[in-house]
């Protein structure tokens, strides 16, 4: 029993690898939702190591999502670099800047926090509005290529599905590792009594910080995949709404499990496939939706899952 | 002559955007104050406020009766809610509850478009006549009705939480859940009071406003997240503190844009609070 | 069991009080198989508004053409999702109607942001795309892109032509943050030496603002004879409606794009005047006679005005256009392939539709000319045409 327990999930992994050779095989379409669900996955794990187990809450996640897929839109339009060198020189600048504002954002608790990330989240996009020389402004900036790795142009769709979804794979992994250490559960320690931690000896300052950097380092991937993978960026994707729909997608999926996350994400991704049908009442379905996700199922979807296998387990264990 | 009337014209549409920022401020203190709750649907009971209004009058309807009618309209569908949708998950976390006002929130808009349309909406003003001319700025007549709406609502908060047993059992439930439920105080009715009340007064918000707006259904995100900041300067729970530090914002705003830069205003404004917040934790006007 | 009937009557409710709203789903039988137009509008967000007037037009445009038997035997039949005003959005469903609704042609968009977007993918993978708003056309890369939308160009030139004959020379720019704001800039500066007119200063507004007197107070001191504020909508209204309310005498000039009922019932009170560059559709009853396109904007406005009670207008006729140039390439083309399609639209010469005559080459893929956009203003809560 306790095998199947620890290999589990594999078997996510082994629907990921196989769904394009199998069910989802020539739709371009289907891939391509599943690379935007992808890349919010990633946005939404990065998320969930921030609230859910450091207990930071942020209306701003897209600010850097935002730093990313500019860094690598500007970089290889304008400057001719490689996409990968771009992505990592994001990421590089993603970090820098977190490290540079999360001490005194971080110094903040709970709604103020949440502001502070806000107006970040604003800053950001007013300055790539701004600076329309070099960002494009408004308009957004067109014709960026598409992924390239060692020479080998990642056009097609099932390419980009692939590599998306293994550094989606990367994330996750590397998440639960980072849960499971010392450093993880030093942040849970501080998620659950600040104060506490610090008679412990703890410096919570750093450790906010250290996630802060982590958090947003994967905003910047998730920003460079999606930069290339639309060939075309405007500031309205980067907005305070998209922040706030990365974190419906915690709590939609279950908050502080980092499974849950990634569920929410593919949920909420896949939802307007199902409300596009009723174009007139989507808005409406789509709050009414989410009303009844919460009010059944106050752990998440990710809850059901869970109370599901304790269930087969417990009967098994019999 | 010119610059001084440059200065005043930017002072009075400061006040005009800071009345409109400091009457949605109130409405979410008042509901954050007795429920700890960040509401995020009350950008839609401000256009549901003066949307129903909107329609009132094109339906023939006195304007007072209309004024009257719509907050009782909205201060029911609040209470609706918080029975029907917040009550069935009050012991989940904080953010579930505020996810939960999301998900209102796009219903409630969704709701909104499919009753009113997609296009914009006029409200006349409450009073017909030309705007005032002082120093050579124009200041329009509905502010004064937005100050004056206001300033009635804080007196009667006031009243409310200081005079009457109702309001002083919130103020309880609001500092201690636990010990006024010892005391015999309904935590849920007092919940239920704050949230008629915060929807009452955010569609009082919306209708002082519309005359000055086009009203639409998705007018209220911005009024909302403007009140959110006007909230987190005057520190969460104060409601002097909130008007306050609306019309600041607003004042603040007109001049950025007016005197340094009407392109990077936001930024500037934006990176204020963030100074603000740092710089004072708690609010700029809390005691602490 | 609480929960589940509180929820329920809730849900109960709303629907109470919407079933004045049906919902209407045509599907057009026919011997052969229909060619997809995928259509992609904003339907929810700032700008649902417009997205709708596109969308009725749209699907009135392919019942019409149903009605008169098809093209080349086959019936149109038009998919529309929502783009939300959204890049991502507008990508996704316009991915969804290229690999899953397969969809020969796409029409539509409103922002300039969602536009780009599109258009991106409609050159990937070469399915011709017509478009209706302010993106500017780069015929080097768009080549599957086409706009009929009057060149935004035309919408700054246009005016400022009349400008210049009525002795207008002092212009004040109140612009949008924004890409519609950066466009109007940047358009304003390029087109004043030739209509000798001077920008004496220009000022910028969040259009989300309840209120730009600041703007217009800073502006009023440099004594313009007009203010250019290039924005559509709520904004230009508020703009209208603030300078009224200072008393500033002059006209204000706003984007195209705002002739439309919306818009007149928001300024019409107003005691500025007001200036607006459109298309013919604005005002059919008001084109002369002579004017070639004259008979198809009057029917068609007809049609509208039966089947949806308002007539047609800009918006619903950029769609009209887009969805009678793929029409009329489906014919000549005599197949649906996306190149040969484009092929077909790219040589089109002389088509005569709403907003004007179209004459599309490899280096032209907006088509229509400076004289097809005329210059309205209001009168007595109508249309009036000041330039034609």
């Amino acid at each position: 029993m306790d095998k199947i327990k620890k290999v589990w999930w594999l078997i996510p992994v082994v629907i990921i690898f196989l769904y394009p050779v199998t069910v989802g095989g020539k739709s371009a379409y289907w891939s391509g939702i599943l690379v935007f669900a992808g890349i919010y996955v990633i946005l939404a794990v990065g998320l969930d190591l921030l609230m859910g187990f450091t207990g930071q809450i942020s209306v701003g996640h897209a600010a850097f999502f935002a730093v990313g897929a500019y860094t690598s839109a500007v970089l290889t339009v304008k400057y001719g670099f490689s996409p990968v060198l771009a992505m990592f020189a994001g990421m590089f600048l993603s970090g820098i800047l977190a490290w540079m504002i999360g001490r005194p954002v971080l110094a903040l608790k709970e709604y103020y926090l949440a502001m502070a990330t806000l107006a970040f989240n604003e800053i950001i996009i007013t300055l790539i509005v701004g600076f329309e020389n070099i960002t494009g402004g408004a308009s957004g900036l067109r014709d960026i290529p598409p992924f390239s790795i060692f020479g080998l142009v990642l056009d097609n769709h099932l390419h980009y599905y692939y590599f998306v979804w293994a550094i989606v794979l990367i994330v996750i992994a590397s998440s639960v590792l980072i849960i499971r250490s010392p450093f993880g559960r030093t942040l849970v320690a501080i998620h659950s009594d600040e104060v506490a931690a610090r008679t412990f000896g703890v410096d919570c300052a750093k450790y906010k910080t250290r996630v802060f950097v982590l958090a947003n380092v994967f905003a910047s991937i998730a920003g460079s995949l999606f930069a290339h993978s639309m060939g075309f960026i405007a500031p309205d994707d980067f907005g305070v709404s998209t922040s706030v729909n990365i974190l419906v997608m915690l709590f939609l999926g279950g908050i502080g499990t980092i499974y849950g996350p990634i569920l929410g994400a593919i949920f909420l991704k896949l939802l307007p496939e199902i409300t596009y049908l009723v174009q007139d009442y989507e808005l409406l379905l789509n709050g009414v939706i989410l009303i009844i996700v919460l009010v059944f199922m106050p752990k998440g979807i990710y809850g059901i899952f869970t109370t599901l296998r304790n269930r087969v387990f417990e009967k098994a264990g019999k | 002559m010119g610059d001084i009337s440059h200065l005043v014209q930017f002072f009075f549409s400061g006040l005009t955007t800071g009345s409109i920022y400091a009457l949605i401020a109130v409405s979410l203190v008042i509901v954050y104050k007795v429920s700890q709750l960040i509401c995020f649907s009350q950008g839609e009971f401000f256009i549901f406020g003066a949307l129903i209004m909107v329609t009132l009058t094109s339906k023939g309807i006195p304007m007072p009766l209309a004024f009257v009618l719509s907050i009782l309209i909205a201060m029911a569908i609040g209470a609706l809610i918080q029975q029907a949708l917040i009550r069935p998950i009050q012991g989940s976390s904080i953010g579930a509850l505020i996810v939960m006002t999301i998900a209102i929130s796009l219903a409630l808009r969704g709701l909104a478009m499919l009753i009113w349309g997609r296009e914009s909406h006029i409200l006349r003003p409450f009073t017909q006549g030309t705007p005032l001319q002082i120093f050579g700025a124009t200041l329009q007549l509905q502010v004064f009705w937005i100050v004056g709406i206001t300033a009635v609502v804080l007196l009667l908060i006031w009243l409310f939480f200081e005079k009457t047993s109702l309001g002083i059992a919130m103020r309880a439930c609001a500092e201690n859940p636990l010990g006024a439920s010892l005391m015999g105080i309904s935590v849920q009715k007092t919940a239920l009071f704050a949230w008629a009340w915060g929807s009452g007064i955010g569609a009082l918000a919306g209708i002082a406003v519309a005359p000055l707006m086009f009203m639409q259904y998705t007018s209220g995100v911005m009024p909302m997240v403007k009140g959110f900041i006007a909230m987190s300067i005057g520190g969460l729970s104060s409601i002097v503190g909130s008007v306050i530090a609306g019309l600041l914002l607003g004042v603040i705003e007109s001049y950025t844009i007016g005197v340094i830069s009407s392109k990077f205003s936001d930024t500037i404004v934006f990176a204020l609070l963030m100074v603000v917040l740092i710089a004072r934790p708690n609010g700029l006007f809390s005691k602490s | 069991m609480k929960k589940m009937l509180a929820i329920s009557t809730l849900i109960f409710v709303m629907f109470l009080l919407t079933t004045n709203v049906g919902l209407t789903q045509e599907t057009p039988k026919a011997a052969k198989e229909p060619y997809v137009i995928g259509g992609v509008f904003p339907l929810t967000g700032g700008l649902s508004w417009l997205g709708v007037y596109k969308q009725k037009g749209s699907e009135l445009k392919v019942e019409l053409i149903n009605k008169a038997g098809g093209v080349n035997g086959h019936p149109l039949q038009l998919i529309s999702y929502d783009d939300q005003s959204s890049p991502e959005q507008g990508a996704k469903v316009a991915q969804r109607l290229i690999s899953k609704d397969k969809a020969i042609a796409i029409i539509g968009t409103a922002s300039v942001p969602v536009s780009g977007a599109v258009a991106s993918l409609g050159n990937k993978y070469k399915i011709p795309v017509i478009i209706g708003s302010g993106y500017s056309v780069d015929t080097q890369k768009d080549k599957f892109i086409f706009n009929t939308a009057h060149k935004t160009d035309f919408a700054c030139a246009r005016p400022f032509q009349y400008f210049k004959s009525k002795g207008i020379t002092k212009v004040a720019l109140l612009m949008p943050i924004g890409a519609l704001g950066e466009l109007g800039s940047t358009l304003a500066r390029k087109y004043a030496p030739t209509y000798g007119i001077t920008i004496v200063g220009e000022e910028k507004f969040d259009i989300k603002a309840p209120d730009v007197t600041s703007q217009l107070a800073k502006l009023r001191t440099l004594n313009p004879q007009v203010i250019f504020s290039f924005c559509t909508g709520e904004p230009a209204a508020l703009v209208a409606r603030n300078m009224s309310q200072m008393n500033m005498n002059i006209p204000v000039l706003v984007s195209h794009g705002n002739a439309n009922p919306g818009f007149l019932k928001l300024v019409s009170n107003l005691s500025i005047p007001v200036i607006v560059p459109a298309g013919r559709a604005a005002a059919p009853e008001q084109v002369p006679d002579n004017d070639p396109c004259k008979k198809v904007v009057v029917e068609f406005s007809k049609a509208h005005m039966q089947k949806y009670g308002e007539p047609a207008n800009y918006y619903s006729a950029e769609m009209v256009d887009a969805i009678d140039l793929i029409a009329a390439a489906l014919k000549t083309a005599g197949s649906a392939d996306g190149e040969k399609l484009r092929d077909a639209i790219e040589k089109t010469k002389g088509f005569v539709g709403m907003n004007g005559v179209y004459n599309f080459s490899s280096t032209d893929h907006h088509g229509t000319v400076l004289d097809d956009m005329m210059v309205i203003g209001i009168k007595d809560g109508k249309w009036i045409v000041l330039l034609k």
